[in-house]
């Protein structure tokens, strides 16, 4: 059985909490930050930048939920 | 006697269920905050209603026209801040009435999901070719992999999408 280390899971963890703080100072006005929700948007005006994202969202959907895993759960 | 809860996980699934239980914390915790932010009036006190008509949903709130001020009451703060953009999802138009365009407009919006779809699809597809080709050779089944498993998630994905913008649509109508 793989026992993976602390400092992957620490990594992670300072990594989504700086996302969310910053999702949350966004929201909550009290910086100036722009919110996720700009950031796609800008993204989204341009044709490459709404393929690399359907790319990424394809890339995580298929990296965590079908890599590995055999039609009817047939493993 | 068998410990309960979460004691009597092995610990694979120790591993795996408390750092998704963290993170579905975390993600419920900041929205909640955040929700809690933009719906609360600045200087209102906590548990006092908001205005009728200012804002209860983002999406009824009244279009600015462009070039105009938006009309904010004192004391709260405006739906969108200088600077940005008004909130408004992406891919959704503002609630106007249905008119002659209608049609050209859902043909638009159609031939620009389908570009994205195959425009993310061939990228993403790139990207793997390259990334086997050039830094690694994962395995025999990867390519594979990539190309039907990808397909499936669209296969999946695309009549969830349909049905719910069709809902979606349907509940602006009514």
């Amino acid at each position: 059985m793989a026992r993976y280390p602390l400092i992957g899971y620490l990594v992670w963890l300072i990594l989504f909490g700086a996302l969310f703080t910053w999702e949350g100072l966004a929201l909550a006005r009290v910086t100036g930050v722009p919110s996720l929700s700009d950031v796609f948007r800008v993204i989204m005006r341009y044709p490459f930048g709404r393929w690399a994202l359907f790319a990424l969202w394809l890339w995580i959907g298929w990296h965590f939920f079908i890599r590995g895993w055999h039609f009817l759960l047939r493993a | 006697m068998a410990p309960d809860g979460i004691l009597a996980l092995t610990t694979a699934d120790r591993q795996a269920l408390i750092p998704m239980s963290a993170g579905y914390l975390i993600l419920m915790s900041a929205l909640a905050f955040g929700l809690y932010r933009l719906y609360r009036p600045s200087g209102a006190p906590p548990g006092a209603e908001p205005p009728p008509g200012q804002g209860e949903q983002p999406e009824q709130a009244p279009a600015t026209p462009p070039g105009t001020a938006p009309a904010t009451p004192p004391g709260r703060t405006p739906a969108t801040p200088p600077g940005r953009t008004p909130a408004t999802p992406p891919g959704r138009t503002a609630a106007t009435p249905a008119g002659p365009g209608q049609r050209t407009g859902r043909a638009a919006l159609a031939r620009k999901i389908a570009s994205t779809v195959i425009g993310g699809y061939l990228l993403l597809m790139a990207v793997i070719v390259a990334y086997y080709f050039g830094v690694a050779r994962v395995g025999p089944g990867f390519l594979e992999s990539a190309l039907t498993g990808t397909a499936l998630l669209l296969g999946l994905a695309a009549p969830v999408f349909v049905a719910l913008s069709w809902l979606a649509e349907r509940r602006d109508r009514s």
